[in-house]
């Protein structure tokens, strides 16, 4: 069994791979079948009929099972009667077929005529125009004339909106079902549906609120004609005026490949602006998707709001506008100052070359630099670092034998595309095993549910480790063997079966979050993922070991610079008396944090909006949002990637690693560096993760499969092509030759004592600084509530909607209670970043109080 | 005798009418199809026809043409369908009068008009702007943007006909 078989296309022999899509393997050899429907990414329905092809077979004798053979000795070919449609067929050993001949070539002239009869032909206000597979299959393929009366056409509703981020035009739709497809097969959300038949078949939305998903803007992307669109969009500008910058979105760990549209803007004071933002294919990243967050969450980049000028108090207190140079002094001063009295955070937004810059500024500053990273919700950069994924994992790789693991995290919510990809993985036949202390929405596509008591999570890791400790283990000459071996010698053994799922697993994914853990707790819960990975033997190797689901877009890269969450803690613990804070909204986000500020001599923070941090701060510094400069984020997957500049700088406002570099320089540092590019070098000879790594070769590209938005646009991308960069992945430590493993017995938490616990958990759609910003998205954001189980309820005397006080540290939060069967008993479910209010970073006891209403309704 | 047949084409000439248009007392007409400056044209009631698509731009040898669309709406319509042009631009030192933007026009919105006298002290005065390049509203009908009925101009291009 070869995994090859040969067909002949147009009397050319090819070479593909085994059970491959027919009209797939044609393009892997470079000859176009026309499609509107077929999507590779999709499952082909056969819909269109524009794959059209005389497809024939090998004639195989009856009775003796050979191929026939003709006078000449040639294999007999049996012709299917009619015209084929590629996209339907698998490819078979010695399968022909003909793509050019006559009855091809009228047969889509025919579709085409056809398709045309009901489409408006409205090209020149149509959002696709100039890169609509329709016109350009049009142009390649059409009959250049229709028999058809104009006047004839069918009319139907143009404006329709499904939902307040996409529309639909009717008339324009050609029913490839290429949307609903989507939703269904790759989201898994009944959202969209076909509505009728025949010619008046539509699309309708069916959920309700309308198109209810967090992926909704991809199906304008695969649209094949201008039928959807996006509210961000919609008339924005021809597509052939954009010019189109890679960049990398700034919100989550998954890193996603963005394409920047961008033109210049009369009302953007003649700069280039971004008009849209759309995904750019990385396989190995996000492939061909993103989330309505990352592309609709862009607004902040130009927000009104943004501060321009740097500010400092005067004598009376009030933040006053002044000079740069002046700032860079006043902060050099302060911090010569308090010599090592100063403390750093680093926000997850920030770039790698920022956070090296505010580094070196923290080393300059004296004593050993306190280097925080913001948000503190998750330890474990040390064991990521040892059994993080193997280099080239790539989540669509998983399929039958590979199982993966998803822990403490909110999938969706946290990473969606990663939720995305992990689905599909459970499509393919991959097993997914879901633990967290509360059902998510990966737990329908899961084989096995775990649900436990927030402080049971190290104890279901260990449960899964310890089966495999009782033998001999060929691990054995690990560092920390025999302690972990006594220790979990009588470890209860709760979940055998998953248990063995996951020892048996061929290949081994663990996504860890950190739901409802403390800063200690998931120190522990990282090493006992450690602990099971190394002793089950999925590390070191692609499609296994750890991926963090680090709450941030460059957290990965903050701990690569030296960063730390536990350095957050320390600084919390023991404050400094000079804040130097990079990008993060610390106290509008956290209320122990805001104290801390409150308390702190002199703060200093670089910030895009007045914050409630930033309104602490003695000097705010306006920074650059990501969409203005260069730079580099590290992904979860500790993938380096690039993004480049694409909009028009906006008031003083500079890039953190420049703001960074000039204090420094004023402290005594070396002068500053000219471009992001110059610090990279510099990180690449000093991180050891890094060296070898350089803006040029994170810059590689390579022809991707499927080709998706390249020169022919067959499977109709829109701005899919990456030009900017694959990244870079750093190996983990157990990728090494000859890897030093360590494990290590873990402590589980202590069992949680009466009274509640308040944890914070994450929303996708959260009112955090930044995507607040964008107007459009104010819809999609849940009003601010707490969870509660419905017993913890029932004992305070709560019901649905009710206002309740929860204390937690002397502090006072109210909010709007709500009651479901699925909150964890004796926990209160509070997402972080819905009001204005601060929340918390890490889980703490907190009290509850119902705020009785103040007025009775008279009935 | 060569000089003397010389100077009298000499001679008879200085008594003939001279051709000289003395220019701006005195205008010559243009042709009708003359290609001068711009205008951007308007229905009869007084709606916009152009519709912000970007083809004469596109159209355009000079690049000189700059537009940006936006949506209209039947609160503030400014011409039928969804897309308007919310800035339109004409750099009139860049434009070569070609009239291809009147060609690219799908609703003959641009029009080159018999305007020629164009000239500039400085270049930017030279970029007319929407305002300047659009016709006056027509008798009869209402300015920009007009509150229209729902659902009346829901297209963006004039219904054409079939050839006979
Ligand atoms: S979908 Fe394509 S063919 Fe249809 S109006 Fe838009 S650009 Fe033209
Ligand atoms: S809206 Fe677009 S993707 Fe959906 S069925 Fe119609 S043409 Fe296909
Ligand atoms: S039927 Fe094959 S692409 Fe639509």
């Amino acid at each position: 069994m070869t995994d090859t078989v040969t067909i002949t296309i147009d009397g050319q022999d090819f070479e593909v791979p085994k059970g491959m899509n027919l009209v797939d393997a044609a393009k892997l050899h470079g000859i176009g079948i026309p499609v509107f429907c077929y999507h590779p990414k999709l499952d082909p329905v056969g819909m269109c009929r524009m794959c059209l092809v005389e497809l024939g077979n090998v004639a195989i004798d009856r009775t003796t099972g050979a191929p026939e053979l003709d006078e000449q000795g040639n294999p007999v070919i049996r012709w299917f009667p009619k015209l084929q449609t590629a996209c339907t067929q698998t490819v078979s050993q010695g399968m022909v077929l003909r793509t050019t001949s006559d009855m091809v070539v009228e047969g889509r002239e025919n579709i085409l005529e056809f398709l045309l009869t009901s489409h408006p032909l409205d090209c020149p206000v149509c959002d696709k125009g100039g890169e609509c597979p329709l016109q350009n299959l049009t142009m390649a393929y059409g009959p250049g004339e229709s028999r058809f009366i104009y006047d004839d056409k069918i009319r139907l509703a143009k404006h329709v909106p499904l939902g307040k981020l996409i529309y639909l035009d009717r008339e324009r739709c050609i029913q490839c079902a290429r949307c609903t497809r989507f939703c269904d097969e790759i989201v898994g959300d009944d959202v969209l549906a076909f509505h009728e038949r025949g010619r008046r078949l539509q699309i309708v939305t069916i959920s309700d609120p309308p198109f209810d998903t967090k992926f909704s803007g991809n199906t304008t992307d695969i649209c094949p004609v201008g039928a959807l669109t996006t509210t961000d969009f919609r008339f924005g500008a021809r597509p052939w005026e954009l010019t189109e910058v890679s960049t990398i979105c700034p919100y989550c760990p998954v890193g996603c490949n963005l394409n920047a549209s961008t033109r210049m803007d009369r009302e953007f004071g003649g700069k280039a602006m971004i008009k849209r933002i759309m995904p750019r294919q990385n396989e190995r990243v996000n492939e061909i998707w993103i989330c309505d967050k990352g592309r609709f969450g862009h607004h902040h980049s130009r927000h009104e709001e943004r501060l321009l000028a740097p500010l400092m108090r005067n004598k009376s207190g009030e933040l006053v506008e002044v000079e740069w140079p002046a700032v860079y002094k006043a902060i050099a001063k302060q911090l010569k100052a308090h010599g090592d009295q100063a403390g750093f955070v680093g926000d997850s937004t920030l770039s790698n070359e920022d956070l090296w810059e505010l580094r070196r500024l923290a080393e300059l500053s004296g004593g050993s630099p306190r280097l925080g990273l913001w948000p503190a919700t998750m330890s474990g950069g040390d064991v990521v670092a040892q059994v993080g994924v193997g280099s080239e994992t790539r989540l669509q790789d998983l399929g039958p034998g590979s199982v993966i693991l998803v822990m403490a995290s909110d999938f969706e919510e946290e990473a969606p595309i990663w939720w995305l990809q992990v689905k599909q993985a459970a499509d393919r036949g991959a097993k997914v095993v879901v633990a967290n202390a509360r059902p998510t929405k990966l737990d329908r596509y899961a084989s096995a549910v775990i649900h436990y008591r927030y402080d049971e999570a190290v104890g279901v890791l260990n449960s899964f480790t310890a089966p495999l400790l009782s033998g001999d283990g060929q691990l054995g000459q690990g560092n920390g063997w025999g302690a972990l071996q006594s220790d979990l010698q009588n470890a209860e053994v709760t979940h055998a079966d998953t248990a063995n799922l996951l020892a048996s697993a061929e290949n081994l994914v663990i996504f860890l979050g950190s739901e409802g853990l403390t800063l200690e707790q998931h120190a522990e819960l990282m090493q006992a993922a450690a602990n099971l990975l190394i002793v089950s033997g999925h590390v070191g190797r692609p499609n296994n070991g750890l991926i963090p689901v680090w709450p941030g877009a460059n957290v990965q890269g903050a701990w690569d610079m030296g960063f730390s969450a536990e350095a957050t803690a320390d600084l919390l613990a023991n404050p400094p008396a000079l804040w130097v804070i990079g990008g993060a909204d610390v106290a509008g986000e956290d209320i122990r944090m805001a104290t801390a500020l409150e308390q702190a001599e002199f703060v200093v923070v670089t910030a895009q909006f007045m914050t409630p941090t930033a309104a602490h701060a003695d000097i705010v510094l306006p920074r650059q949002s990501f969409a203005e400069r260069a730079g580099t984020y590290t992904n979860g997957l500790r993938r380096v990637q690039r993004f480049y500049p694409a909009q028009g700088p906006i008031g003083d406002a500079l890039p953190d690693w420049k703001i960074f570099a000039h204090v420094s320089a004023q402290m005594g540092g070396p002068r500053p560096p000219v471009a992001a590019g110059t610090i990279f070098r510099d990180i690449a000879q000093r991180v050891e993760r890094y060296i070898g790594m350089d803006y040029t070769r994170l810059a590689w590209f390579e022809p991707q499969f499927p080709d998706v938005g390249g020169d022919d646009l067959y499977y109709g991308g829109t701005a899919y092509s990456n030009y900017g960069g694959l990244g870079l992945q750093w190996p983990a430590e157990a990728e090494a030759e000859q890897p030093q493993f360590s494990v290590r017995p873990v402590r589980t938490a202590a069992p949680q004592t009466d009274g509640l616990t308040l944890v914070p958990v994450w929303v996708l759609f959260d009112r955090g600084h930044l995507f607040e910003k964008s107007e459009l998205m104010h819809h999609r954001m849940p009003q601010p509530y707490a969870a509660f189980n419905p017993d913890d309820a029932a004992r305070l005397g709560l019901t649905d909607g009710d206002r309740v006080t929860l204390a937690v540290e002397g502090h006072e939060l109210t909010v709007t209670a709500q009651v479901g069967d699925d909150n964890p008993a004796g926990a209160v479910l509070l997402p972080r970043r819905l009001s204005g209010d601060a929340t918390l970073s890490t889980p703490a006891a907190c009290t509850v109080q119902k705020i009785e209403s103040m007025q009775k309704v008279e009935g | 005798m060569n000089l003397i047949r010389g100077f009298a084409t000499t001679i008879k000439h200085v008594f003939e009418e001279p051709v000289t248009i003395q220019f701006p007392e005195e205008e010559r007409p243009v042709r009708e199809r003359f290609k001068g400056r711009h205008a951007l044209k308007r229905y009869d009631n007084g709606l916009e026809k152009c519709i912000g698509c970007s083809l004469c731009a596109a159209a355009c040898p000079a690049d000189a043409i700059w537009v940006e669309a936006a949506e209209n709406s039947d609160e503030a319509r400014y011409s039928p369908g969804e897309r308007y042009a919310r800035t339109y631009e004409i750099n009139m030192i860049r434009c070569i009068f070609c009239g291809y933007c009147e060609d690219a026009c799908p609703t003959e919105a641009i029009v080159l008009e018999h305007e020629y006298r164009l000239s500039f002290n400085d270049r930017v005065d030279a970029v007319y702007t929407k305002d300047m390049l659009i016709d006056p509203v027509p008798p009869g009908g209402q300015d920009t943007p007009q509150v229209t009925e729902p659902g009346k101009f829901t297209r963006s291009i004039p219904e054409m006909k079939d050839p006979d």
